[in-house]
């Protein structure tokens, strides 16, 4: 059953192409990992799916719905979320707070609610730090709940990416580049964690990556993009040996 | 709008202060990456300067406003050694902070010296002549030919020389041009002479054109703002550009909304400017 | 006692200056706006209260047209009603745009609403002053009325009780579940956009409720000094202000509190100075030369202000 559709995708700046064409779909309960050369659009095209940037043409749908002009908080709101490359953690807060941010429909966030303190705000405060406990212990950051996300290691901040993403209970989980940094001891562990989340929570992901490898290994379907389009769609095996994408990354892309 | 030449010729007058102005901000900004608020005060201080040498000391004005100039570039250098250099490290926010702090200490030591009130230029009383229906002053005149003798030399130097090619570069990529060995604190300290200078000669025109008070260069700083934003901050072209826009606009205006309000146009035309096209009027913002 | 007259007049200015600090902090503060409109939500706040309560005056020199007898509580709310509103509007118009950008936005359209109220005298009384704002229970509170003590000592509590109650208002708005979203703005736009959070209304919500406490300090200071013009309301108060909040430190309401203290203190100094002193004509100017020179040593030196998060600020930076 199809969860995420892209269909036509286009966008440019300036004068550069940088997704001509972009098709796809991702269905539910699958790891869909997204691999290609430097330029060939992976980014942009990631970005389009989660609303930071607008399409010159083209439409996303996300469980039936066009979301195609919804901004990104939107897109999150209806179980899309993102995380990002740079792992953009809020330096300033507490691994604690971050993962307390990702909570949805948080009575609390309204300015009357806040202010009186009311039973229903201090109930969802409540019952997110419990699931933020168990998220944090999962990806083995309890002990570190009070620390600034600023001072975490590079890897742990992935897991805290991860784990605020998840913290937000998304039904479609896309991560920029979460390999991008991370030794190869932990690469194993965040791998095992995403297949564990599909297997054991129903959960989809979208990845992009570099790491080819990481990619093969937990990729229910694999697509290639080369030059701002969609190369070659299938599974792990088909589009490793498809000789179109072996010419994309050996064609000398700078 | 009715298109008065007299309104167009003061809004080249107005134009050629603001483009000058705007020049300087953007060419600091370019190098040194923060918005210097104390700018506006800087341009006052030139004024103040020019205007003690001229009415306090009697000196012609010819050598008052050279006075002016150079005091406010090495003003500005001595003010970056102080001041600003210690905070280099630091985010662009400390630094707009940080010159507030700047600006305000400058303007209450101008209020501080000569008083709140304001003063004017000890210049000769004449009958301002009329060419074509327009009625001009000999300050506006040596403000347009300034203006235009200062801009084109300007351009001469960013383009002709090596160190005006360097600030173009640097302006561009301030990584690239570290590394590619261009020596940035002299740059730093080339683009706080050139800056430093436009503003006293910009205050300069400001109070020539209007009157000196302790306030001036901040209240000018907004129109000076929108042409630097509308002409893609960091961009020299698009600053000069966007003075004489803003400049005739806001004088021209005059026919159609109460005078007081005349500033309200720069700042209109702000807004515009950054809702509509954030990356200036020529599309080259460097941000 | 001359002494403590003059500290309860010191202290009432501590105490509207430490309301604009406090909503200063929640822009800057908890969300890292660059706020530079301050003054104009404070002069808004104070002008809308006295002219809901201040009849205009009759005689051939009046110029002022507009005025209104209804109660100072209706003032005051108004006055704070309003200027959360125009607190919102100007922020429309930037709130989308990047820091320095949104400092000068809010910059001249501050410096915009002050020539509105310096030009349209007939709303406002323009550049001369107006005149006879009424007292709130000035009636009573005399040595000899229903409340026995001296005017200056009701107005002291009064204006720190107010100030008490939007502290603790404040903080807990900052330590709850709406200010966590407020402070990963100030860190962050992309991450709670991300998340699901519409940024543009947080920004939008604490623009507002930031200005309208600034408001209900221009509606007390008016109440207060019974007399305002266009003058008191300069840029120079946002700058105050803004000094008072990084000097206290920024993020800290307590820190707030204590900067407008600070400020305040280091201004009125002068006059628990006796007699003649050299430089004394210049004495105002040198004392705002000197909040400068401070501002720039506290972020030089102690950037966190005096009781601000060091940890917060450092985390993060490769030191």
């Amino acid at each position: 059953m199809t969860l995420l559709e892209a269909r036509g995708l286009r966008k440019t700046f300036g004068g550069i192409v940088a997704v001509e064409e972009a098709t796809f779909e991702v269905d539910r309960n699958e790891i869909v990992g997204v691999i290609g050369p430097n330029g060939a659009g992976k980014s942009t095209t990631f970005k389009l799916l989660t609303g930071f940037h607008r399409p010159d043409e083209g439409t996303v749908e996300f469980d039936g719905e066009d979301v195609t002009d919804l901004t990104p908080d939107e897109r999150a709101q209806r179980g899309m979320v993102r995380t990002f490359q740079i792992a953009q953690e809020l330096t300033g807060m507490q691994v604690m707070e971050n993962m307390l941010l990702a909570t949805q429909n948080h009575p609390g966030e309204k300015v009357l609610a806040a202010a009186a303190n009311t039973g229903s705000v201090r109930g969802s405060e409540a019952e997110a730090r419990d699931r933020a406990e168990e998220l944090l212990k999962f990806l083995e950051l309890w002990d570190l709940r009070e620390e600034y996300a600023g001072n975490l290691s590079g890897g742990q901040r992935k897991l805290l990416e991860l784990g605020r993403a998840l913290m937000a209970e998304p039904d479609l989980l896309l991560l920029d580049e979460p390999m991008a940094g991370v030794n190869p001891d932990l690469t194993d562990r965040l791998l095992e964690r995403i297949m564990e989340l599909r297997d054991e929570r129903d959960m989809t992901f979208l990845v992009v990556e570099h790491d080819i490898e990481a990619i093969m290994r937990i990729s229910d379907t694999v697509i290639g993009m080369h030059d701002g389009k969609v190369l070659s769609k299938g599974t792990p095996e088909e589009v490793q040996s498809d000789e179109r994408m072996l010419e994309a990354y050996l064609g000398g892309d700078v | 709008m009715v298109l008065d030449p007299q309104l167009i010729w003061n809004g080249l007058v107005v134009g050629s202060i603001i483009a000058v102005s705007a020049l300087g901000l953007t060419l600091i900004f370019g190098i040194l990456n923060f918005i210097n608020i104390a700018y506006g005060d800087y341009m006052a201080a030139g004024a103040y300067v020019a205007w003690a040498v001229n009415a306090q000391v009697g000196l012609p004005l010819g050598v008052a406003i050279v006075a002016g100039i150079l005091t406010m570039s090495v003003g500005a250098v001595v003010l970056d050694k102080l001041v600003f250099q210690h905070f280099r490290s630091r985010s662009p926010i400390t630094l707009l902070i940080v010159s507030i702090g700047l600006a305000f200490i400058i303007r209450n030591f101008i209020r501080a010296i000569w008083g709140p009130s304001g003063h004017f230029y000890d210049l000769p009383m004449e009958a301002n002549p009329s060419f074509l229906g327009v009625r001009f002053s000999v300050e506006q005149v040596a403000i347009m030919v300034t203006s235009i003798v200062l801009l084109l030399g300007v351009y001469a130097l960013l383009r002709r020389t090596r160190i005006g090619i360097a600030m173009r570069a640097a302006s561009d990529d301030r990584m690239l041009s570290r590394i590619r060995g261009v020596d940035t604190e002299k740059l730093v300290l080339y683009v706080w002479l050139i800056g430093g200078a436009i503003a006293g000669l910009g205050g300069i025109m400001l109070g020539l054109d209007a009157q000196l008070r302790p306030n001036m260069g901040f209240t000018a700083l907004i129109p000076i703002f929108a042409a630097v934003i509308l002409g893609g901050i960091g961009d020299p072209k698009g600053a000069v550009a966007g003075g004489y826009t803003i400049g005739v606009i806001q004088e021209a205006s005059v026919a159609i909304i109460p005078s007081e309000y005349k500033f309200g146009v720069g700042l209109l035309a702000l807004i515009v400017g950054l809702l509509t096209r954030p990356d200036g009027l020529f599309g080259e913002a460097t941000r | 006692m001359a002494l403590v007259d003059l500290l309860l007049v010191v202290g009432i200015i501590a105490g509207v200056y430490s309301l604009l600090a406090i909503g200063m902090n929640m822009h800057w503060g908890d969300t890292g706006l660059l706020n530079f409109a301050h003054a104009a939500f404070f002069a808004v706040g104070a002008y809308t209260s006295a002219i809901l309560t201040t009849p205009p005056a009759t005689g051939d020199l009046a110029t002022r047209v507009v005025g209104f007898d209804f109660p100072i509580l209706v003032g005051l709310l108004a006055g704070t009603a309003l200027a959360g509103l125009v607190g919102v509007l100007i922020a429309i118009t930037s709130v989308r745009l990047e820091g320095d950008y949104l400092a000068m936005v809010t910059l001249s359209s501050a410096e915009l609403i002050r020539l509105m109220i310096h030009n349209e005298a007939w709303l406002t009384t323009g550049a001369q002053t107006l005149k006879n704002i009424p007292r709130p229970l000035s009636g009573m509170v005399s040595s000899g009325g229903t409340i026995p003590v001296s005017y200056d000592v009701f107005y002291f509590v009064l204006v720190w009780a107010i100030v008490g109650v939007c502290y603790l208002l404040f903080t807990r708005l900052s330590h709850s579940p709406f200010g966590r979203v407020l402070h990963a703005i100030r860190e962050n736009d992309d991450v709670p956009l991300a998340l699901g959070k519409n940024v543009t209304t947080f920004k939008l919500k604490s623009f507002g409720i930031g200005a309208a406490v600034a408001g209900l300090a221009g509606g007390l200071w008016a109440h207060y000094v019974y007399a305002i013009s266009s003058i008191m309301f300069l840029p120079s108060i946002t700058f105050l202000i803004w000094a008072a909040v990084i000097i206290g430190g920024a993020g800290s309401y307590a820190g707030a509190v204590l900067g407008a203290s600070v400020i305040v203190f280091l201004r009125q100094i002068t006059r628990f100075i006796p007699g003649d002193v050299p430089f004394g004509d210049q004495l105002a100017y040198i004392r705002l030369m000197l909040v400068g020179a401070v501002l720039i040593l506290v972020l030089y030196y102690r950037p966190e202000g005096l009781l601000g998060d060091a940890e917060r600020l450092q985390a993060g930076t490769s030191e």
